[in-house]
């Protein structure tokens, strides 16, 4: 098992690199120079334009810039905010509370409803309740997030008035005045998340009923219930937690657009207005910064494997 | 059998709804009198009505139009992108199913490619790129090209190993014709269900992008655009981006119901191959 973890740790850094190496990549493909599209944007005189490209290394030959960049990256040294004037970690970091509590937030509340109505209806395949469960699924991750947060807003913020309509307050503020401001934008992230769990959670409960140990153990007379929750739901939960950590990722992602709908402070508003000011610093920071954490949380999904299912085949 | 049956029914509905779209977007200019870009200002902000039926925008223009001619846009983003990336990941699918060594190298950078959040890649691309429509073509490519890639090498990998692949080969059969003769009618289902739902979603990240002011430049009347318009006027003007919103749901949901379906009837086994996002 230990010797699982070590490999599986292992392989995380090439994937790791790969991706780093994408931004960069993919940022310096920039057509010219990243600098005069940072100008083009705002408009500035052509010392100033040298000024910016020195700071930012543009004028360096590219292998050089990549290795700086790696070497930089690797001590948590992600630059200079060409906008903030400030070092992109520190912007990060301060950003990132507010994204990583709707993502984590909305995963609980999806992992709450889910569940049990993903058992639900494969306890009964082919009921009108799986029926209406399965049409809904396909809603969910029909509905674009962003237009949805705006009707859940319409509802509950402006006719009924039940929460803020958008904005954020730090919880150093008050706990209450914190979590009402949360609550629609982790529901709308919760929709499509939840259409997806149900439909997962559901198939995995349908394999496993089908078991023989499952057979078993109605035979031996147990409660429905101990069936169903102790023996059925645990061996369906190693399918079903790889979808939870993947609708974490899902989440991070989304959270770019729901952050833009509630004028939330959090790093995907930070990582779309870089990107609309050219503030590469930021924008590169900003998502090797979110696709580390998604690779740390998948990391995290399959140990979790060998806790929940120690005959997981670790080949 | 029943079930055969209603998935057969949620085929025939996606189609009719995406047919619907599809009807919109062809013959947006005679069914509707207005035009989707031309600023009528006397007419700002008029509510739901017989003359208007999604009522006016900021500028006077008639939402009902916008969102018509805005199906043709997405649709047509959404379609180009699909196919590029399916003609792309159907070649090197199958190279990379069908030769070890071009896939120990090649499928790490498909790995590498897949670990970001979707929309997240999205951004980075649009910022390196800047916004225009065939640059949100391009990011929608690089988006789905690994996605189709995992599902066709999977079939190619599943399927080499076949005895009729060995009698193709002792007939003299070259790599080529074994690829594209032999395997890849194999890999046909599972590949056509990937598309459909991969044109679903690239129809509701191009409106995520246009909504975030990284897709295509106003004043196009992308249905993500529109909604993007309607933003500000939330409270006195929800029509503007009721619409756009519902209009998006209709397309993608029927591409959904005729991925499931397709699914379903082509190959029951394919439930756990097809990526759904």
């Amino acid at each position: 098992m230990l010797e699982y973890i070590i490999r599986r740790v292992l392989t995380f850094i090439p994937t790791l690199f790969i991706a780093v190496t994408l931004i960069f990549v993919l940022t310096r493909m920039v057509p010219g120079n990243p600098a005069n599209a940072i100008v083009g944007v705002r408009g500035v005189t052509a010392e100033k334009l040298d000024a910016l490209i020195r700071q930012l290394g543009y004028d360096k030959p590219i292998q050089i810039q990549y290795i700086e960049w790696l070497q930089k990256i690797a001590q948590g040294d992600f630059g200079t905010s060409v906008f903030f004037k400030k070092p992109v970690i520190d912007i990060i970091l301060d950003r990132f509370a507010v994204t990583f509590a709707i993502a984590g937030l909305s995963m609980l509340v999806t992992v709450i409803i889910a569940i049990p109505l993903g058992v639900m209806a494969a306890k009964r395949p082919g009921s009108i309740l799986d029926s209406v469960l399965m049409i809904f699924s396909t809603l969910g991750v029909s509905v674009p997030i962003f237009w949805f947060g705006f009707i859940l807003m319409l509802i509950f913020a402006v006719n009924l008035g039940w929460f803020p309509a958008a904005g954020y307050r730090p919880i150093s503020f008050g706990f209450y005045s914190w979590l009402e401001r949360m609550i629609l934008p982790v529901f709308t992230l919760g929709f499509a998340q939840v259409a997806l769990l149900v439909r997962h959670t559901r198939s995995s409960m349908l394999e496993v009923f089908n078991r023989e140990y499952i057979t078993t153990a109605r035979a031996k007379g147990l409660s429905e219930t101990k069936v169903v929750y102790k023996h059925a739901l645990r061996n369906a939960f190693v399918n079903i937690i790889t979808i939870i950590g993947l609708s974490f990722a899902l989440n991070l992602g989304g959270a770019v657009l729901i952050e833009n709908v509630f004028a939330l402070p959090g790093i995907g508003n930070l990582i779309t207005t870089a990107a609309i000011r050219r503030d590469y610093p930021i924008i590169e920071g900003g998502i090797a910064f979110v696709t580390l954490v998604a690779l740390v949380m998948n990391l995290f999904v399959d140990i979790s494997y060998t806790v929940i299912n120690p005959r997981v085949n670790y080949e | 059998m029943l079930k055969r049956i209603i998935h057969n029914r949620l085929l025939i509905f996606g189609l009719t709804l995406v047919f619907i779209i599809f009807f919109a977007a062809v013959f947006a200019p005679y069914l509707t009198k207005f035009d989707p870009i031309e600023i009528n200002i006397d007419n700002a902000l008029l509510s739901v009505s017989g003359d208007h039926f999604f009522g006016t925008d900021e500028m006077g223009r008639d939402v009902f139009t916008r969102v018509l001619y805005g199906a043709k846009i997405s649709l047509w983003v959404g379609a180009v992108a699909t196919f590029f990336s399916g003609i792309i990941g159907v070649i090197f699918g199958l190279l990379s199913g069908y030769y070890q060594t071009f896939d120990l190298f090649f499928s790490r950078l498909v790995d590498g490619l897949m670990v970001f959040p979707g929309l997240i890649m999205a951004i980075l691309l649009m910022a390196a790129l800047g916004p225009s429509t065939n640059n949100v073509i391009i990011a929608m490519i690089i988006l789905y090209t690994p996605r189709i890639i995992r599902v066709v090498r999977s079939s190619v990998i599943e399927t080499k190993i076949e005895d009729f692949v060995d009698a193709a080969r002792v007939l003299g059969a070259n790599d080529m014709r074994i690829l594209f003769i032999h395997i890849l009618p194999n890999a046909i289902a599972p590949l056509i269900v990937q598309v459909a739902f991969c044109f679903a979603w690239a129809i509701i990240v191009e409106s995520g992008m246009s909504f975030l002011g990284l897709g295509l430049p106003p004043p196009t009347p992308s249905w993500g655009n529109i909604i993007s318009d309607g933003r500000n006027f939330v409270y006195n003007a929800p029509w503007i981006m009721i619409f756009p919103g519902l209009a998006i749901s209709m397309a993608v949901m029927g591409l959904n119901f005729i991925g499931d379906g397709l699914r379903d009837f082509l190959d029951p086994h394919l439930r756990n191959v097809v990526i759904r996002h």
